[in-house]
C-alpha cells in the first residue's frame, strides 16, 4: 500500500476508495499546498486514467462471483477497475456495451494450430492458424494439443505461438515429435522419455500447461504411464486424447489423477467405449472418476460430439468442465465450426449463461492451472470476450449430422487482448462515419 | 417334344415380359430419384442466366441438372428446403492470399503464416472459389501449388506475380531483374493454364517498370493484369495507369483505398469529388476490384464515388493476416457494406460471382447454368441493426447483413450453418 501510495497521482486516484482518495486529499492538505490545485489534479488525472471503460455491460466472472451489471476499466494492458459505476469521463475511450455480456476472454483447450506447410498436423496443413478462429470468437488463449513433443516445441513456439495475437499455451505430448498423421501409431519405447519431457515444460513454464498422451496403438501402458509421471513430476495435469483402440476408456479413467482431463468426452465411435450405455444411462465408472476429480473437456472436433451422449450426459450431471473444440481441418466447416457454436449448443441443452460463461474462462483456466487467466480481477491482463446472444431460429448439429434447433445463439462483439481491440464485429468501438 | 417346347416358348415368353415390367419399374424408380440434391424453394439470384426469381435447383453428379420454377420432391434422394433463403452460385473472391506456410526466410504473405488456408474462410463465407492475388511468382508458384491449392478443397486460381520471388518480402518485389515477361507466359498459358487466370503487379516504389512488364506478360498469355498500384513516393498518376497502361479488361484493386501518401486516391480527398476519368477508364474496361484488406476500403471514399454513380466491378476481400479480423473480417461482411451503401441485393451478387468470373476468363464458373459445376452458395439475409467498419475504424449502420447458410462445392456440401441438410436428432 506505502508504495502504491508514492506512485503517481493519476494512479493513486483510480485505485482508491472514496474514504482513501480523501484520506490522501487530507495528507496533501497537511503538506500545506493549495486546496485549488489539489481539487483540480483528480478532474485532470481522472480525464485520463483509464485506456478503455466498458460500460453498461453484464459483468460475468465466475472467479470473483460477479454476474451484475458493472463497468469494466482497462489501463496498461490490465484490468484496472469494476465497479457498477466508473464515470464517462475518466476514460481516454468509451465503449458502450449495455444489453451485452462481459467476460474474460475464452479459453479453448483443445486446438491443433501448429499450422505450416507439411502434410499432417505438425507444421501441417492439417492445423489451423490461431488468430484466424480464436480471436473472431471471444478466445484470447488456446492450447494446442500435444502436436508437438520434446523435439519439436522450440520450432512451433518460433513459428506458431511468438507471432500470434492470440495466447497460445501447449500440452506437450510423450511422443518426442508429437503426432502429425491423423491415425495412431505405435513409436519405439526408447523415444518417451520423462526426463526430456519434465525438463521442456519447466523450461517454458510460461507456454506449456501439462501433458498429452493420444494416437498411440499398442497395447502397452508405458507410454501412458510415462506421460502420467511426466505430469506429476512437473506438477501439471495429463491431457488425454483419442485414437487409443486397446485401452479400455474404463482403464483410461482409473490411470488419471484427480485435475487430469479426458477429451472428446461425448464421442460415440467404434474406438473408445462411450460415457453413456446402451440404455441411455451414463456409466457409474464415467460418474465415479468425475467425482475423484477426473476432468471432461468435450473436444468436439469432426467426430467427437454426438448428441445422443452429450445430452443424456447433461441431464444426468456429466457436464463438461471446459468446451474445447478439437479445431482442425476436419473439424473446422462441420458440426463443430467454432467455440461459439459448442457453446451455444449446451445453451439449447439447458445450461445457464453464467455456467457456460464459467466453463469456458475460469473452469478452463483453472484446469490448466493458470488462475492469472480466465478472470477479470483487478491487476489481470485484459483479456475480455464482450458477447451478444442472438434470439432466432438456429439449428446445431453433432458429429452425425443429427440436428437440434434452438432460440439462442452466442455471438462474439468485441474481443481485447491485453488491453487492445482486435476484434470489433459491428464497429462498437469504432468512430460513425460523417 | 413339342409340347416341352412350347412350355419353353410360353416360359421364355412370360420371363421377358416380367422383364419388361421390371425394366419398366427400374427405371421409374432410377428417375424417381435421378437427382442427388434438391434445393427447394429459394429465391435463385443467377446474373448470367438474368434469373431473380423463386427457382428449385437440382443437383445430380456435381453438376446443376435442372433450374425451374417446381421440381418434385419424389426427383431427389435429398431435398432441402431452402424458402426464405437466397440461392446464388458460389462466390468467387478475386482477390485473397492463401499461400499459407512457414518459410523462415519470408518477411511477406509467400508461404507464411501471413496468408490463411482457404478452406477456413471460403465456405463459411460462401466463398467456393478463391483467386489469390501474386502471392507466389514463378520461382515458388509450384510449392504454393503443392502445399496450399492441391491440398484445399476451395477451388483455388491464381495470378502470377510479376516479380519471381511472388511476396516473400518488400525488397526483393523492387527487383526488376526478377520480372521475366517470357518466362511468366509460359508458366500461365503452357504449364498451369487451368490456375493461373493473370499477372500481378504491386508494392513497387518506382516508375511504371513493374506494370509494364506485367502488361507485357499479360500480352503473351492473353491474360489481364491486376494492379495494387502501391506504394510510389511521391505517387504515380493513376488516369495515366488506366488510360495510358491499362488494356481493357486490366485489374485496378484497392479501389477504395484512401493513404495519405504512396497511392492516388479515386476520389479527391478535399473536394470529395469522383476524379473525372474514372467513369471514362470504366467505360474503357478498366476493371475496379475492391480488394478490401488491412488498409484499403475507407468509407470516405466508397460513400462519395457511389453517390456519384460508380460502382465496382468486382467485389473481394484481400484477405491476409491483417484484415481477417479488422474491418474486413471475411466476404460476407465485405459484401453486405455494399448492400449498407445503398447497392441492390443483385448487383452484389452479380459483383462477387458473375462479374469476377468473366474478368479472370472463366466463363465456366459464377452462374447456375445445366451442366455447370454445382457450386452454390444458400444465403440468408439477416435483418437488424449492423455496423460495418472501414480500414480506419469509421462505422456504417445498416439494417441487412449475408450470412452463409449452406455452401457446396461440386455438389458437395461443405458448409451448413444451421444443419439445413441435417436430420432432427430423436432421443
Amino acid at each position: 500500500m506505502k508504495n502504491k501510495f508514492l506512485s503517481t497521482q493519476k494512479y493513486r486516484f483510480i485505485n482508491y476508495s472514496f474514504l482513501q482518495r480523501m484520506n490522501s486529499f487530507r495528507i496533501h492538505s497537511q503538506k500545506g499546498l493549495s486546496i485549488i490545485i489539489l481539487a483540480l489534479i483528480p478532474f485532470f488525472a481522472k480525464a485520463q486514467d483509464y485506456d478503455l471503460l466498458l460500460k453498461g455491460g453484464r459483468v460475468i466472472d465466475a472467479r470473483n462471483n460477479i454476474d451484475a451489471k458493472m463497468d469494466v476499466a482497462v489501463k496498461g494492458g490490465k484490468i484496472s477497475k469494476v465497479a457498477p459505476e466508473i464515470l464517462v469521463s475518466s476514460a481516454k475511450k468509451v465503449v458502450d456495451v449495455s444489453g451485452l455480456i462481459v467476460a474474460p476472454g475464452l479459453i479453448n483447450i483443445h486446438t491443433h494450430v501448429f499450422a505450416g506447410s507439411n502434410p499432417g498436423f505438425s507444421d501441417g496443413q492439417s492445423s489451423q492458424l490461431p488468430d484466424a478462429f480464436a480471436i473472431r470468437s471471444g478466445i484470447t488463449t488456446v492450447v494446442d494439443a500435444g502436436t508437438t513433443g520434446w523435439r519439436t516445441f522450440p520450432d512451433f513456439k518460433a513459428k506458431v505461438i511468438d507471432p500470434s495475437v492470440t495466447r497460445v499455451l501447449a500440452w506437450i505430448n510423450i511422443f518426442e515429435t508429437g503426432f502429425s498423421s491423423g491415425s495412431a501409431f505405435e513409436p519405439d519405447m526408447e523415444t518417451l522419455s520423462v526426463q526430456k519431457t519434465t525438463e521442456v515444460i519447466q523450461k517454458y513454464p510460461e507456454s506449456i500447461v501439462g501433458t498429452r498422451i493420444g494416437h498411440y496403438k499398442g497395447k502397452s501402458w508405458v507410454p501412458f504411464e510415462r506421460a502420467s509421471e511426466a505430469a506429476k513430476i512437473a506438477n501439471v495435469p495429463l491431457f488425454v486424447e483419442c485414437h487409443m483402440p486397446e485401452y479400455t476408456l474404463q482403464e483410461q479413467l482409473d490411470h488419471m489423477r484427480p485435475g487430469d482431463i479426458i477429451t472428446h468426452a461425448f464421442e460415440n465411435v467404434s474406438e473408445r467405449m462411450t460415457v453413456v450405455d446402451e440404455q441411455g444411462k451414463v456409466r457409474p465408472f464415467v460418474l465415479e472418476a468425475q467425482k475423484r476429480g477426473v476432468l471432461f473437456d468435450v473436444g468436439h472436433g469432426g467426430a467427437g460430439f454426438w448428441f445422443n451422449q452429450a445430452i443424456p450426459a447433461y441431464n444426468q450431471g456429466l457436464l463438461p468442465n471446459s468446451f474445447g473444440t478439437d479445431e482442425h481441418r476436419t473439424s473446422m466447416n462441420s458440426g463443430m465450426k467454432n467455440m461459439l457454436n459448442v457453446m451455444s449448443k449446451y445453451l439449447i441443452f439447458g445450461m445457464s449463461i453464467p455456467d457456460i460463461i464459467a466453463r469456458g474462462t475460469w473452469n478452463a483456466a483453472k484446469s490448466i492451472k493458470r488462475e492469472d487467466l480466465g478472470n477479470l480481477s483487478e491487476g489481470a491482463v485484459a483479456d475480455i470476450a464482450v458477447l451478444s446472444i442472438l434470439n432466432g431460429k438456429f439449428g446445431f448439429v453433432d458429429s452425425g449430422q443429427n440436428r437440434i434447433e434452438g432460440d439462442r445463439k452466442i455471438e462474439a462483439e468485441l474481443t481485447i487482448r491485453a488491453g487492445r481491440i482486435v476484434w470489433d464485429l459491428n464497429g462498437l468501438a469504432a468512430n460513425t462515419y460523417k | 417334344m413339342v409340347s416341352f417346347n412350347l412350355f419353353n416358348l410360353l416360359a421364355w415368353r412370360s420371363l421377358i415380359l416380367r422383364m419388361i415390367v421390371l425394366f419398366v419399374f427400374i427405371h421409374k424408380a432410377g428417375s424417381a430419384q435421378q437427382h442427388d440434391i434438391l434445393l427447394k424453394g429459394g429465391h435463385l439470384i443467377d446474373p448470367k442466366n438474368n434469373i431473380d426469381a423463386l427457382m428449385d435447383v437440382a443437383i445430380s453428379n456435381g453438376k446443376i441438372a435442372q433450374v425451374a420454377a417446381n421440381i418434385s420432391e419424389s426427383t431427389a434422394k435429398k431435398t432441402i428446403n431452402v424458402s426464405g433463403l437466397y440461392v446464388i452460385p458460389g462466390i468467387i473472391d478475386m482477390h485473397v492470399h492463401v499461400f499459407q506456410g512457414t518459410d523462415a526466410y519470408s518477411t511477406s504473405v509467400a508461404n507464411s503464416s501471413r496468408s490463411q488456408q482457404a478452406d477456413a474462410f471460403s465456405f463459411r463465407s460462401g466463398v467456393t472459389t478463391m483467386v489469390d492475388a501474386g502471392t507466389s511468382g514463378l520461382r515458388n508458384f509450384r510449392t504454393f501449388k503443392a502445399q496450399s491449392i492441391d491440398k484445399s478443397q476451395t477451388r483455388i486460381l491464381a495470378f502470377l506475380n510479376v516479380v519471381g520471388n511472388g511476396m516473400i518480402g518488400r525488397f526483393q518485389e523492387q527487383d526488376v531483374t526478377d520480372m521475366n515477361p517470357e518466362m511468366n507466359p509460359y508458366m500461365i498459358k503452357k504449364l498451369f493454364p487451368e490456375i493461373l487466370v493473370g499477372i500481378k503487379s504491386a508494392h513497387y516504389w518506382g516508375d511504371f517498370t513493374s506494370v509494364d512488364k506485367a502488361i507485357e506478360s499479360g500480352k503473351l498469355a492473353d491474360v489481364p493484369i491486376m494492379v495494387d498500384f502501391g506504394e510510389h513516393t511521391p505517387t504515380n498518376s493513376i488516369e495515366s495507369l488506366f488510360l495510358k497502361h491499362f488494356r481493357p479488361g486490366d485489374i485496378f484493386t484497392h479501389t477504395y483505398s484512401e493513404i495519405s501518401s504512396g497511392r492516388e486516391s479515386i476520389v479527391d480527398e478535399k473536394t470529395k469529388i469522383l476524379k473525372p476519368f474514372i467513369l471514362e477508364a470504366q467505360r474503357r474496361g478498366v476493371i475496379f476490384d475492391v480488394g478490401h484488406g488491412g488498409g484499403a476500403f475507407s468509407w470516405s471514399q466508397a460513400i462519395p464515388s457511389f453517390k456519384q454513380g460508380f460502382l465496382p466491378d468486382v467485389i473481394s476481400s484481400d484477405l491476409h493476416d491483417l484484415s481477417m479480423n479488422a474491418g474486413m473480417k471475411d466476404m460476407t461482411n465485405v459484401m453486405s457494406k455494399f448492400l449498407a451503401l445503398g447497392m441492390e441485393l443483385k448487383d452484389v451478387i452479380e459483383r462477387s460471382t458473375w462479374a469476377p468470373a468473366k474478368v479472370i476468363n472463366r466463363s465456366d464458373l459464377g452462374h447456375l447454368s445445366i451442366g455447370a459445376e454445382a457450386d452454390l452458395a444458400v444465403f440468408n439475409l439477416r435483418e437488424g441493426k449492423f455496423g460495418f467498419t472501414d480500414v480506419r475504424r469509421v462505422s456504417v449502420q445498416g439494417s441487412k447483413k449475408l450470412e452463409a447458410e449452406l455452401t457446396l462445392r461440386a455438389g458437395k456440401i461443405m458448409w451448413d450453418l444451421n444443419g439445413i441438410s441435417g436430420e432432427p436428432w430423436k432421443n
